[in-house]
């Protein structure tokens, strides 16, 4: 489903030149539920934001889907996170103007799918979690757990190959954390293939498997055996 | 697609999309009416006048005694007429762009049951017709016989050249050769008519139509004296306006020169027409005013607007929103608070357009100038709002994401 290989990301300024990642290798398959953890700093959002196809990568390569997206321009990449990605934040990035049926079919439209059908998955999306009978509510209007049972919702009415959740609980709090964890577990356990970042061991420990990342490298792995020496937290 | 979401994001913001909807239809409003004034009065300040402007100049003089008209008009004609480069001078009423000269209300039977409306008379002798250059479009120019004195205002019975708008004024559809009026207490009989000839002041005096005059063949005397037309070469004409006052004066030292009225006909429309040029260009400086400030208006809402919604326009682009979604959401969203703006504008520009009728007997504007305001603003709004929106369609994702 995901497979980056000797991917490097290099920020550079004037003066300064920062890896954010490199020699980063990973391969997701499949159906596969799989966490990111690292101290900070250590590469976590660049990897989800190249993996989401927000960001562009220096050097590598990158096949998502079967696809390889490393020369794509930011059309195609826009059309391809479209149909293919779906986004859960921490912050949860409703689009507060909008109520919550519209919010979920924002991504729809952008798809030029037809009327009936985007109706359909958005209310499927809605009941599958929890929110059939706020869907005319503003985000505002919805407790913290709602807001992101909803930005999971608008991921799920997309129906992504991949879903990619940057800390999706780290604005909730820990029963409210554990409900959407819940949640992503049942999506994954439909098929969905599911990448999460996240700061939370206890999270991280209920995926399939759990990716360690220090100073822009996989430093454990469970998949093919990576296991580097960890620095000590904080340091990198 | 997209126009649902614009609607829905409006709602929450409807004091900004009211006030700047609000600055479209003053200024739709106010567009509409001044581009309206704007071309009446350019379409006034290129009046044909019906004579022969570039040759024509004229000489008043005023404060003689009536009773020596005679020997004063062929004074001040003979002066004249040796003034080198002057090829002929008559003695006449008045010219378009001076000052009135004869002017009164006519009727079509002497009763003046029919009244045929306040038209200027130009009274000249036998030299005017030729000298003012008068195209006639049917009947015939006045012969010998057709010059007679004036008797108060204007000769008694006296044949006319009338113009065609006249014409057709007093008789639609009809032959006006033969025809007749009354007025100033006589009788007129139609022998000619004329393409053109402007009243002496156009779009200013109580004529309808710049166009209702006559021209009545009359001769010098008493009654008609101390405003002599001349003619001249075009190019020769401030020369011979120049040497032509000085020539009138020395031939009538004790007459006043109206030093105003004094010069060449083209002199005297660009004096009669300053303030209209003033005022189209007044008109036109709060045109380019208002669409200025309202472009600004709409900028600044929009860039104010892209500022705001930075992490919402990263979420919709992070949703698989592509610089073109970006651009086009601006570019609605625009033209849905112009076009609201436009749809109260014109309520606003036909009730302005019937307070400046109440106030100042301007006619109504036509409705042909709201889809020219309307389309002027669809397209500055699109023009100002570009800048803005194409800087929204160059956020990046990453970038939106970043602040999250």
């Amino acid at each position: 489903m995901l497979e980056m290989r000797d991917m490097s990301k290099i920020f550079r300024t004037e003066q300064v030149e920062t890896h954010a990642l490199r020699s980063f290798d990973l391969h997701v398959r499949e159906g596969e539920f799989v966490t990111v953890t690292g101290p900070s700093g250590s590469g976590k959002t660049t990897f989800l934001n190249i993996a989401g196809l927000l960001d562009t990568f220096s050097t590598g390569a990158y096949v998502l889907d079967g696809q390889d997206v490393s020369d794509l321009d930011d059309y195609a990449r826009s059309k391809l996170r479209n149909r293919k990605i779906g986004f859960i934040f921490q912050g949860f990035n409703l689009l507060p103007d909008l109520n919550l049926f519209d919010n979920l079919d924002v991504p729809l439209c952008y798809r030029r799918l037809k009327r009936a059908e985007r109706h359909q998955r958005i209310n499927d999306a809605l009941a599958r979690v929890g929110l059939a009978s706020r869907m005319k509510h503003y985000p505002s209007q919805l407790s913290g757990g709602q807001q992101q049972r909803a930005a999971i919702a608008r991921a799920l009415a997309g129906h992504p190959r991949l879903l990619l959740a940057d800390e999706p609980t780290g604005n909730l709090d820990s029963q409210m954390a554990l409900e959407v964890m819940d949640l992503l577990q049942d999506i994954n356990r439909a098929g969905s293939t599911i990448v999460m970042v996240t700061h939370d061991p206890n999270l991280a420990s209920r995926a399939q498997r759990n990716v360690h990342i220090v100073d822009g490298r996989v430093a454990e792995d469970p998949a093919d055996g990576t296991i580097r020496p960890r620095p000590v937290e904080g340091t990198a | 697609m997209q126009i649902r979401f614009v609607l829905a994001a409006l709602r929450k913001h409807r004091l900004a999309t009211f006030l700047i909807a609000l600055q479209i239809s003053l200024a739709c409003a106010v567009l509409c009416n001044a581009c309206f004034l704007i071309v009446q009065q350019v379409h006034a300040m290129r009046i044909d006048s019906g004579v022969d402007e570039a040759r024509l100049g004229t000489v008043k003089l005023s404060g003689f005694d009536p009773k020596s008209a005679n020997d004063f008009n062929a004074r001040v004609v003979d002066a004249l007429r040796h003034v080198d480069g002057v090829q002929s001078v008559s003695v006449i009423s008045g010219v378009p762009f001076g000052e009135p000269g004869v002017r009164a209300g006519i009727g079509l039977d002497p009763d003046y049951k029919q009244f045929g409306g306040v038209i200027d008379f130009y009274l000249g002798d036998d030299h005017a017709a030729h000298d003012f250059g008068l195209h006639l479009i049917s009947g015939r120019m006045p012969s010998p016989d057709d010059y007679m004195p004036v008797t108060k205002f204007v000769p008694s019975n006296a044949p006319v050249l009338i113009t065609r708008t006249l014409a057709e004024h007093l008789w639609p559809g009809q032959n006006p050769l033969g025809k007749q009026f009354w007025g100033l207490d006589t009788q007129f009989r139609v022998i000619g008519v004329l393409d053109h000839l402007s009243v002496s002041q156009p779009g200013g005096s109580e004529a309808k139509d710049p166009d209702w005059s006559v021209f009545v063949p009359a001769i010098a005397g008493p009654n008609l004296a101390g405003k002599y037309l001349i003619r001249a070469q075009p190019n020769d004409m401030p020369r011979v306006m120049r040497e032509a006052r000085e020539a009138a004066l020395k031939a009538a030292p004790d007459a006043v020169l109206d030093t105003d009225q004094s010069h060449s006909l083209s002199r005297l429309r660009h004096s009669y027409f300053e303030s209209a040029r003033v005022m189209v260009k007044l008109l036109a400086g709060v045109v380019v005013a208002l669409l200025g400030t309202t472009a600004l208006g709409i900028v600044g809402l929009a860039s104010f607007w892209v500022t705001q919604r930075r992490k919402q326009i990263g979420t919709r682009r992070a949703l698989g929103a592509t610089r073109g979604d970006i651009l086009r959401y601006f570019q609605i969203e625009n033209f849905i608070i112009v076009s609201f703006g436009i749809l109260l504008g014109m309520l606003l520009a036909y009730g302005l357009s019937l307070e400046l009728m109440r106030s100042y007997e301007v006619p109504r504007l036509p409705f042909g100038y709201m889809p020219i305001g309307a389309a002027a603003l669809w397209i500055l709004g699109q023009l100002a709002v570009l800048v803005p929106a194409l800087r929204a369609s160059a956020i990046t994702p990453v970038e939106a994401i970043r602040t999250l």
